[in-house]
């Protein structure tokens, strides 16, 4: 499904990462991997290090930090908060939403939005939509979009297959209206039928907690998981990312009417460096334009991926400049949007580590 | 398809030095997920073909999954 929205502008990005930085070269004996084994890991998916956050930190408390670092700044002042959203699949609570409670320890105001939306790889351009939309329809100053997960909570941790390839992080992106037109361009598609590629069959309603679900067992050769754990069916994933993503960015160049050429930056979600160069090479991308660092550094992210990439990489360009972007996000749903978009200059655009406040 | 050529990508896949027809591929210690995403590029990247999780998984020889890449070209 495609659309247009115009006289909106993301204004701020902030990602936050916890100081705990893990590598791979030190981690690797707790995945009961031989180094010959190893090594061929770490150089397939050119694993480096990453960020998992302290067992008391939440995905809420990094994204808090970061707003709290452009309130401070002045970047942002709290009156103007019109809406919080909040993008996680590890909230604090089942109920009530994460939001209202990031509302109370801000001291917001009634005439604010709460929004909690469950998504996971494509979550920071869901949450994005939803913004615009927001925008659209209600006078409201600015929309913060809150982008938080620790998906290490959600896998063993002696989980060669996803563990090293998986980081904890928040970010905060401030949208509002501006005056010039500058459309943003708009692809969201869905498929649900293909729901179990990706996720944790036990735990919530359909299939309740029991000492059962929890029970660890063997799905290859020393890796342990629970039906309460992050299940993802590798083959189906890659499959999905070669079929159903270039044929998306070939369909929103053209809607957009831009090239390879035009596009100052891909910033696409990052799900392993393996799968993303398949991917960049399937759709002729060149590897300078897109990309493809985060998950060495920080680990996958889920829906923070995307504005850590941009942040990360083009930070202090987008500070300073005006570019053109297109923005990709795909997974659990499994659900694909990409977006492109000016982008910049922007108040803040950076990557800072989490403090408590 | 240079089937030759194929069984000198799976190998270099499984990390060996020579893979044979008759192959059984679970027999090989380096055939894990990772081999099989690996396979899974390669059968994209230089042969044009998608294998579905279900068809690498009823796999069992390396000529079978030759002949499975070759089925899926034509």
């Amino acid at each position: 499904m495609k659309c247009i929205f115009k006289n909106k502008k993301i204004s701020a990005i902030i990602s936050v990462v916890p100081k705990e930085e893990y590598r791979f070269d030190d981690e690797y004996p707790i995945f009961k991997l031989t180094e010959d084994k190893a090594k061929r890991f770490k150089k397939m998916m050119s694993l480096d290090r990453h960020r998992i956050a302290p067992p008391e930190v939440c995905a809420s408390d990094l994204c808090l930090c970061g707003l709290q670092r452009l309130l401070n700044e002045g970047t942002l002042k709290k009156e103007e908060i019109g809406a919080l959203l909040f993008v996680s699949q590890t909230p604090d609570y089942i109920m009530p939403p994460t939001s209202n409670v990031l509302h109370g320890k801000l001291g917001l105001g009634h005439d604010v939005i709460c929004l909690d939306i469950n998504q996971g790889c494509s979550g920071f351009l869901l949450g994005l939509m939803q913004a615009f939309l927001l925008l659209e329809i209600a006078a409201l100053p600015k929309v913060v979009l809150l982008n938080g997960e620790t998906g290490s909570r959600l896998i063993d941790r002696c989980n060669r297959i996803t563990y090293p390839l998986t980081g904890d992080a928040g970010s905060v992106t401030v949208i509002e209206r501006c005056e010039t037109e500058s459309p943003i361009y708009v692809d969201v598609k869905n498929d649900g039928s293909r729901h179990k590629s990706i996720m944790i069959p036990a735990g919530a309603y359909r299939i309740p907690s029991t000492p059962e679900t929890l029970k660890l067992r063997e799905v290859e050769e020393g890796v342990l998981q629970s039906e309460e754990h992050l299940h993802m069916d590798g083959p189906a994933i890659f499959n999905f990312t070669m079929t159903d993503i270039p044929p998306q960015i070939d369909e929103i160049l053209s809607f957009s009417g831009d090239t390879r050429d035009s596009i100052d930056w891909f910033l696409f979600h990052q799900p392993n460096p393996f799968i993303l160069t398949q991917m960049a090479d399937k759709m002729k991308i060149p590897h300078a334009k897109l990309p493809n660092n985060i998950v060495s550094l920080f680990g996958n992210c889920s829906s923070v991926t995307t504005p850590l990439n941009a942040a990360f990489n083009c930070g202090e360009q987008l500070q300073r400049e005006k570019l053109r972007v297109c923005f990709s996000g795909f997974g659990v749903g499994l659900t694909w949007i990409s977006m492109i978009m000016d982008l910049g200059p922007l108040n803040a655009c950076k990557v800072v580590d989490y403090e408590p406040i | 398809m240079d089937k030759i050529k194929f069984y000198e990508q799976l190998a270099q896949i499984l990390d060996i030095e020579e893979v044979k027809p008759e192959n059984v591929l679970k027999d090989f210690e380096t055939w894990d997920s990772l081999a099989i995403l690996s396979v899974l590029a390669m059968a994209d990247s230089k042969y044009g073909v998608t294998i579905k999780a279900d068809e690498i998984r009823s796999v069992v020889t390396a000529a079978d999954l030759a002949n499975l890449v070759e089925a899926k070209q034509k």
